[in-house]
């Protein structure tokens, strides 16, 4: 089985090296990718979308239809993880609770419990590391920092390297440092699981809505020239005001959706004290 | 609106699994109802459009208003058009004959497997509706991973290991098709299949092109299963939870077929597939070799539902053989096969299911008796089964009956003989299901079960049972108007392509 693998890797190995012969050389610009669909891109895009970032304006409008797919997949991966690692059903066992003033634990056997409404007991696991200062007074200050930053990369997509996919996972970080550094409680306490949930689904909705609302004005699905109907400004700016609605959208779900996998990966779906 | 509707048919579902989504966290009761609308809006979409293209022909609609090569398009022909029409109906009834079972076995997360059903469905509508090959792969990301988690959710022991074996298989898979797609951009600068089809003459004993290629070819074989790539389909087909089985095993590997038959015509020509790589006697033996592997494990199993998994294997090599015989008759044939073959896997996954609320397992002694039990919910078992076996008024017969004229036409005798024999083969597998069923009683049921008394097993549900008949129905059906099926749809355009 082993020789056989080796077989195979090796043929397609060859077929690969095979199939450079009759390659463009490297960084040929008379190569039919970089002279077929490309010269547009790199020579209309500004004056046909009004977006200055090339990149930013193929893959929200020109392949905005791909680009719309490609968050779906992001959001089917946080709905697979929901639906395979979710555990609703508590496991039985012991409790146990740190006493917040002395730091004492206390652990408690059989049904009863602390409600969790007490400010002087907080729930713990059995692997519970102790409170570090430094390193929770730290991520705490840091949060809204990357929270900003993040909208900054959102918001200055159209312009630099940038735009929804990455503002959305730093937006993510951001809540996810709280959980490593304090614990996934603290995390979730702050960003619940339900309204996570909603905004996972919110973020790629908003994405297909503005396709779809593009339909109803009466345009095809996606081309935010139809935009210009409603908002105050020309058929090419209101592309490049349909391409920051749709960055939004990707945001929002990105961010969700690796909320989402880290809490549930984290804590193999039971929403405890995480990693 | 009307002009809209080749993109509505692929958004409205995925709109209407995100609002399930977000419902579901709100309001639970309300999911299987969107979900039930988010189905029936595109399977009406479908139907216009098939109309719309009978009429009209060919539909192209530019997303985004950019046209092709610089935006994206959906390329609609009589042949996607009724693939769509089926892929449509089949989620949509599955849906109406399996809620029950979704609604109490996946209670506390119904919201999210709604969601992966439905855009499991919009993977597999935006690959067949789709005339761009990364869009193409984009979606087959869509459909591979809502696949994987809907087949994870079954049985706790063996379904994850399955689902993560096909992980590894399907990636591989994909990662072939990109290569493939990505060799095919460096050569033509193209992504739009019309585009790349009109630009590839000159390039065609490039090297590079005819490795895209067998890579492209190579990624759609392991994800649709024929025969030395199916290695991941008989677990992971076996062990899936069986609302997602009757979706799953019909739908995904006839769409990868599909895509097979689009790629040598749309984008590749004939000429290209049949002329400059001259593999095709090859494949149309490996084709053979799927057929016989196929039965032959199918009859090595005891487990019903294992042994409809290597069915599937076998009637993937049908098609496979059918489309690289190369004459219009095979083609046709091959075309007609894949609608076939998802009418009659989902009316036996269908019927399996509604069994199994009957029996204690899918081992083939749990059939026995019944006949008595169960008289109509195993009548349409038997009609699926018949179907398979390709017995006249049922359409598997068709099917074949052209794949057989078009081997005869292509002098393909050996793929004839492997034909007939398989189809001898699934005579045994059947029969001998039907036999325990039909005249086997099961001894009283004390002996087995220590003092429980035997319980007088009910019919399914309605709810069940009326898509189930109607499914039933709809296998004799497409099988007496399979000629007008053949000549106003299939032969058409197959003709135009070959030539």
């Amino acid at each position: 089985m082993k020789r056989l693998a080796l077989l195979i890797v090796i043929l397609s190995g060859g077929l690969l090296l095979y199939a450079t012969k009759d390659f463009p050389s490297w960084g040929d610009p008379n190569s039919p990718a970089s002279t077929h669909v490309s010269p547009r891109y790199l020579e209309k895009s500004l004056e046909e979308t009004a977006v200055p970032n090339v990149v930013t304006a193929v893959l929200a409008d020109y392949r905005g239809y791909d680009t719309m797919f490609e968050t779906t997949v992001i959001f089917c991966a946080g709905v697979a993880c929901f639906m395979l690692l979710r555990k609703f059903e508590p496991e039985e066992r012991d409790l146990y609770y740190r006493h917040i003033p002395t730091g004492l634990t206390l652990h408690i056997k059989g049904e009863k419990q602390i409600p969790s409404t007490s400010k002087e007991f907080e729930k713990i696991d059995a692997i519970w590391t102790p409170y570090d200062f430094i390193i929770n007074t730290v991520s705490r200050f840091l949060v809204p920092f990357i929270q900003l930053f993040a909208l900054y990369v959102i918001a200055h997509g159209h312009h630099s390297p940038g735009g929804g996919f990455q503002g959305g996972v730093i937006l993510g970080a951001s809540i996810i440092v709280l959980a490593v550094a304090f614990n996934l409680r603290t995390a979730v306490r702050r960003f619940g699981e339900k309204i996570d949930g909603i905004m996972s689904a919110l973020g790629v909705f908003i994405y297909a809505g503005v396709g779809a609302f593009c339909a109803i004005l009466g345009a095809e699905f996606l081309n935010y020239r139809a935009l210009a109907k409603i908002l105050p400004v020309g058929k090419v700016m209101a592309r490049s005001h349909g391409i920051l609605a749709v960055e939004i959208g990707v945001g929002i779900a990105v961010m969700a959706v690796m909320i989402c996998i880290y809490n549930n990966v984290a804590s193999e779906g039971k929403f405890d004290e995480g990693l | 609106m009307t002009g809209n509707y080749p993109a509505l048919l692929v958004t409205v579902p995925l709109l209407a699994a995100f609002v399930i989504y977000g419902c579901s966290w709100l309001h639970k009761r309300s999911c299987l109802f969107m979900a039930l609308l988010g189905l029936t809006i595109p399977f009406a979409i479908s139907v216009a459009l098939l109309k719309k293209v009978l009429i009209n022909g060919h539909i192209s609609y530019h997303l985004g208003g950019w046209d092709p090569p610089w935006g994206i398009a959906y390329e609609l022909d009589p042949i996607n058009a009724i693939v769509l029409v089926a892929v449509t109906t089949v989620a949509l009834v599955n849906l109406i004959a399996t809620s029950k079972e979704i609604e109490t076995r996946f209670s506390d997360r119904r919201g999210a497997f709604y969601a992966l059903y439905l855009l499991f469905v919009v993977g597999l509508l935006g690959i067949v509706a789709t005339g761009d090959l990364f869009n193409l792969y984009v979606l087959l990301e869509i459909a591979s991973i809502t696949g994987y988690s809907l087949i994870a959710m079954g049985d706790p022991a063996r379904a994850p290991l399955s689902s993560l074996n096909y992980v590894f298989m399907g990636t591989i898979g994909a990662c072939f098709y990109l290569l493939g797609v990505g060799y095919i951009y460096i050569m033509t600068g193209s992504l739009n299949m019309a585009d790349v089809h009109a630009l590839l003459p000159p390039l065609y004993h490039s090297s590079a092109i005819v490795v895209a290629f067998i890579f492209c070819l190579v990624g759609v074989m392991i994800k649709m299963g024929f025969f030395p790539l199916h290695s991941w389909l008989p677990n992971a087909y076996t062990y899936v939870p069986s609302p997602a089985a009757s979706l799953i095993a019909p739908l995904m590997t006839k769409v990868m077929a599909y895509v097979m038959i689009r790629l040598m015509i749309s984008v590749f020509s004939p000429k290209f597939v049949f002329s400059s790589i001259a593999a095709s006697n090859a494949v149309v033996w490996l084709a053979c070799l799927a057929i016989v592997m196929g039965a032959l494990m199918a009859l090595a199993q005891r487990d019903v539902r294992r042994m409809l998994t290597y069915i599937i294997v076998s009637e993937i090599g049908y098609i496979v053989g059918g489309a690289w015989i190369g004459n219009a008759t095979a083609m046709s044939g091959a075309v007609l096969h894949i609608i076939n073959d998802v009418l009659m896997t989902f009316c036996v996954f269908l019927s399996l299911g509604a069994i199994a609320r009957s029996t204690k397992g899918y081992q083939i002694e749990n059939f026995s008796g019944l006949f008595k039990k169960i008289p109509v919910t195993m009548a349409t078992f038997v009609v699926s089964g018949l179907s398979i076996i390709g017995i006249p008024p049922t359409c598997g017969f068709f099917s074949k009956w052209y794949l057989i004229l078009g081997a005869i036409e292509g002098g393909h005798y050996g793929f004839i003989v492997v034909l007939l024999l398989s189809s001898l083969i699934n005579i045994i597998l059947f029969f001998r299901i039907f036999e325990e069923a039909f005249f086997v009683y099961p001894k009283t049921n004390a002996v087995h079960t220590e003092g429980e008394a035997s319980i007088a097993i009910a019919e399914t549900p309605f709810v069940t049972l009326i898509p189930l008949v109607l499914t039933a129905i709809l296998l004799i059906f497409t099988g007496i108007y399979s000629g007008s099926l053949i000549a106003l749809i299939i032969k058409p355009v197959v003709s135009a392509g070959l030539l």
